[in-house]
């Protein structure tokens, strides 16, 4: 496969598909963080890949922003899922539904 | 100051009288009615000096603005309001002073002399008011202080129920008034009395026919006409004085009042029809009149009468002749209904005519007065009733006979249950435990008996009045020639055939003779007045009753069922739709969020 | 060569990404994410993104997953439990996920992305491209950014702060 533009989408594309398909299908809400994860480096591919072959250089810096929010991110996620984890006892997501009705 | 200043004077200090002692005052019964009083000797000293004074004006200030619509507040101070404020001002001063010795010993003193206050307030506001909604504020403003005096003696039910009767009735008929009003507004343009005034005489008014009649409604409410004259009788359930002030001499009067004040949008048809109600209800009264036990009901009647008189006079066409009866009527039948005042309160506070007798020598000063009241409301000539009367009835002579016919009918009737009156509560033997002690009551009480009666005496005497009242005065009619004659000859026979007929009829011994000699007239005659009362009974209940039950169902199912709980059961549905989306689980959360994502890509992709 | 490369590391990306999300082991699956992430890193240098290839593997392979591994190792004592394929909801997950792709590619040949060669402009070759526009264009971005992590440090410390009880792991 050549590495065109489409193909890079394409990959992009099936990365954050996969990426989804976790967040649907895991219980483990650790596993589920990780896919959300993949699901953000996809995007960072797409955008590495438009800003090469349009030839400016917006599309890398903007991965910088990226990079840093999904940091931020994990860190307070992960936060919240030890917070989580001292008062429920378990991580299992069918296990934490107390809002529900 | 300024006859402006005068008016302003006039019409506020009783409201600030009102005003102090209901904020103030409420407990202090003594210093209230010191209040009150003053402020009457304000309102006549000011109305008197105005009067005399001889300066007529009119001014007025915009109040509310609506866009193209205003109200102003304004006084229009002429020869007629001169008239009408200084018979207000002087019987209500000696209305107040009288209440001063009647109403001493009552507990609730403060509340009844701040009613009284308040009643001055709007009936002054309604003599000088320059537009007709300025009249209709004041007009209510009457009527409650009317609903409160009634309601004086709030423990009794009687009482309770006639105050709402009286402004239950007054209100129908204001409803018409107010009709009037606005169509009146809206054909017109203005309802300013000097703009109407010239409208008149440009001969540009619109509805010409149907605006008066709809005025004169509120004339038939608040003056008691048929068919709406059941509320007066009742509202004899008021302390004595209120009746004298209110009942009788003023805020009865305010309907003539008003008509005397549109007189410029009468056109012949509304005419006839006003004379035609005046007649028949002076008629109607003096019939129900005459089978009365109570002092203060036969007096009630007997003012319906009168007003009937006053109505018809000015349906015959003369406003200054319904105004020269309305002041002579102020005169005697404030003058009668403080005499029985007098009776009552020296009784003991009874009301029971057969109950009395053998006051003419317990009680000369009373006697004498109230004869002299007798003597002028009947049409004795040379004392003040005698040529109003007279004046009323040459009118009828010169324009409608069948009415001069009936009129002089009432005439007949009036003497007849006045000299009954007179006959059982004066002479004869006292015929009760009360009427055997009774005694004259404090100066207070019989100062204004006599005031009131010097006025009746001499009141029919143009030059008893001073220059200022030329303008109304001046529109009474003098009859010329053979009518004058024949008027004469007419209301001496009248005279003298209904007293005679009362002596001779009535004894002294506690019984009514028309009852047990004559059963089937008296049974008549009650049944007469009770007709009108069944007859609204029958009303409300069959038909009234029957739509405000239609209307509370509909209320009821269709505004509270469908309307207000449908929203809400509308809203609970979809609520509960709604909280079916809350399960708790991540993995739908986040289909919803693919749903939500592509709904936004197929609308960004031009599908949606 | 560069073509059996690139497709080397497409296929090494997929596969490791699909080893994340079917692994039934947490720290499986941060491994895989790790190696996956190795291998977009390769993408990014394909790409002549090399600074960005380094910061991938330093902040996100480094810092981020090694963040993850700490927390799995921390929570996840109850030992690997066997996760399997329930069906209806993997079912639904397969067709949504496939739907998502399917969507992209549409909007890939649609938007006819071309095939053509890269436009020419050396964006990754210094240090000074990438700076410049940080400190000019997206100054205000970076500020906010700056903010961004402010706040999440601060939220952090509280929501790891302890409520007064004495159980919990240490």
């Amino acid at each position: 496969m050549k590495p065109t533009l489409d193909a890079f989408v394409l990959l992009s594309g099936a990365l954050f598909a996969v990426g989804f398909l976790g967040v649907l299908v895991r219980r483990n809400t650790l596993v589920i963080f990780m896919c959300l994860e993949l699901m953000l480096v996809a995007a960072t591919l797409a955008l590495v890949a438009f800003s090469r072959f349009n030839g400016t250089g917006d599309g890398d810096v903007f991965v910088f922003f990226i990079l840093t929010v999904a940091a931020a991110e994990v860190a307070v996620g992960l936060a919240i899922i030890v917070a989580l984890f001292r008062t429920r006892q378990t991580i299992q997501v069918d296990r934490l539904n107390s809002l529900r009705r | 100051m300024t006859p402006l200043d005068t008016a302003l004077l006039v019409l506020l200090a009783p409201l600030a009288s009102a005003a102090v002692i209901t904020l103030l005052l409420a407990r202090r019964g003594s210093a209230a009615s010191a209040l009150s009083v003053l402020a009457a000797a304000i309102v006549a000293a000011g109305s008197l000096s105005l009067a005399f004074g001889g300066g007529r004006f009119s001014g007025s200030v915009e109040w509310l603005r609506f866009g193209n619509f205003a109200i102003s507040l304004g006084f229009r101070y002429d020869d007629l309001a001169a008239l009408m404020l200084a018979i207000v001002a002087v019987v209500g001063l000696c209305v107040h002073v009288f209440s001063l010795g009647y109403m001493h010993d009552e507990p609730a003193k403060a509340r009844y002399f701040g009613g009284l206050s308040i009643f001055m307030f709007s009936m002054i506001g309604i003599v000088l008011a320059d537009n007709l909604f300025m009249m209709f504020i004041f007009w209510e403003l009457v009527g409650f202080s009317s609903y409160f005096l009634i309601n004086h003696w709030r423990e009794r039910k009687s009482a309770s129920d006639a105050s709402k009767k009286a402004f239950i009735v007054n209100r129908v008929g204001d409803f018409g008034f107010l009709l009037g009003i606005i169509l009146c507004y809206w054909a017109n343009g203005t309802v300013g009395l000097g703009e109407l005034g010239a409208a008149h005489a440009a001969g540009t008014l619109a509805y010409s026919r149907l605006i008066p009649l709809l005025l004169f409604c509120g004339a038939v409410g608040k003056s008691a006409q048929l068919p709406l004259q059941v509320w007066l009788p009742d509202a004899m359930e008021g302390p004595t004085p209120v009746s004298a002030l209110i009942h009788a001499a003023t805020m009865v009067a305010a309907g003539i009042y008003m008509l005397c004040r549109i007189s410029v949008l009468m056109v012949p048809q509304a005419l006839l029809v006003i004379a035609w109600v005046g007649t028949l209800t002076a008629l109607y009264a003096a019939l129900c009149a005459v089978t009365q036990r109570d002092i203060k009901k036969v007096l009630a009647y007997s003012t319906l009468s009168q007003l009937g008189y006053m109505v018809a006079a000015f349906g015959l066409g003369s406003a200054g002749a319904a105004m020269f009866h309305l002041t002579t009527h102020a005169f005697f039948k404030a003058l009668l209904f403080l005499g029985s005042g007098s009776v009552i309160l020296g009784c003991h506070h009874e009301q029971d005519i057969f109950r009395m007798g053998g006051l003419r020598t317990r009680m000369p000063l009373t006697f004498w007065t109230f004869t002299v009241a007798v003597a002028a409301i009947v049409g004795l000539p040379g004392l003040a009733g005698f040529f109003s009367k007279d004046a009323i009835l040459a009118l009828a002579y010169d324009n409608n006979p069948a009415v001069f016919a009936l009129l002089a009918l009432t005439a007949i009737l009036t003497a007849f249950y006045m000299l009954r009156l007179w006959k059982i509560v004066f002479l004869g033997n006292p015929r009760s435990e009360a009427a055997g002690h009774a005694r004259e009551a404090g100066i207070s009480v019989t100062a204004p008996l006599v005031l009131l009666a010097v006025l009746s005496a001499i009141g029919g005497y143009r030059g008893a009045y001073p220059r200022g009242f030329e303008g109304i005065l001046s529109q009474v009619p003098e009859a010329g020639g053979a009518t004058h004659a024949v008027v004469l000859g007419a209301s001496l026979f009248v005279l003298a055939a209904g007293a005679a007929a009362a002596l001779a009829f009535y004894a002294t011994d506690g019984t009514d003779a028309l009852e047990t000699r004559l059963p089937g007239v008296f049974g008549f005659l009650s049944s007469l007045r009770t007709s009108f009362d069944t007859a609204y009974d029958a009303y409300v209940s069959k038909v009234q009753q029957r739509g405000a039950l239609i209307l509370n169902f509909i209320d009821v199912v269709g505004l509270a069922g469908v309307v207000v709980r449908g929203v809400g059961g509308a809203a609970e549905v979809v609520s509960s739709g709604l909280r079916a989306l809350h399960t708790g689980r991540l993995g739908n959360y986040v289909y919803w969020f693919l749903f939500g994502v592509a709904v936004l890509w197929a609308y960004a992709a031009g599908i949606l | 060569m560069e073509p059996f490369a690139f497709t080397c590391l497409c296929v090494l990306a997929l596969a490791f990404a699909l080893g994340v999300v079917l692994s039934k082991n947490a720290v499986n699956g941060a491994m895989c994410l790790l190696l996956c992430l190795a291998a977009i890193a390769g993408l990014f240098i394909e790409l002549h993104a090399y600074l960005l290839a380094f910061i991938l593997v330093l902040v996100y392979a480094g810092a981020v997953v090694a963040l993850f591994l700490f927390i799995v190792m921390l929570l996840d004592m109850q030992g690997g439990q066997p996760w399997r394929f329930r069906g209806m909801q993997a079912l639904a997950g397969f067709v949504a996920a496939a739907l998502l792709v399917a969507g992209l590619d549409t909007i890939a040949v649609r938007g006819q992305l071309g095939s053509g060669p890269p436009a020419p402009g050396e964006v990754g070759s210094s240090l000074k491209l990438y700076a410049y526009p940080l400190f000019t264009t997206y100054l205000l971005p970076v500020q906010v950014m700056g903010f961004l992590l402010l706040i999440a440090m601060l939220g952090v410390i509280v929501l790891s702060r302890r409520t007064g009880e004495a159980d919990g792991p240490k």
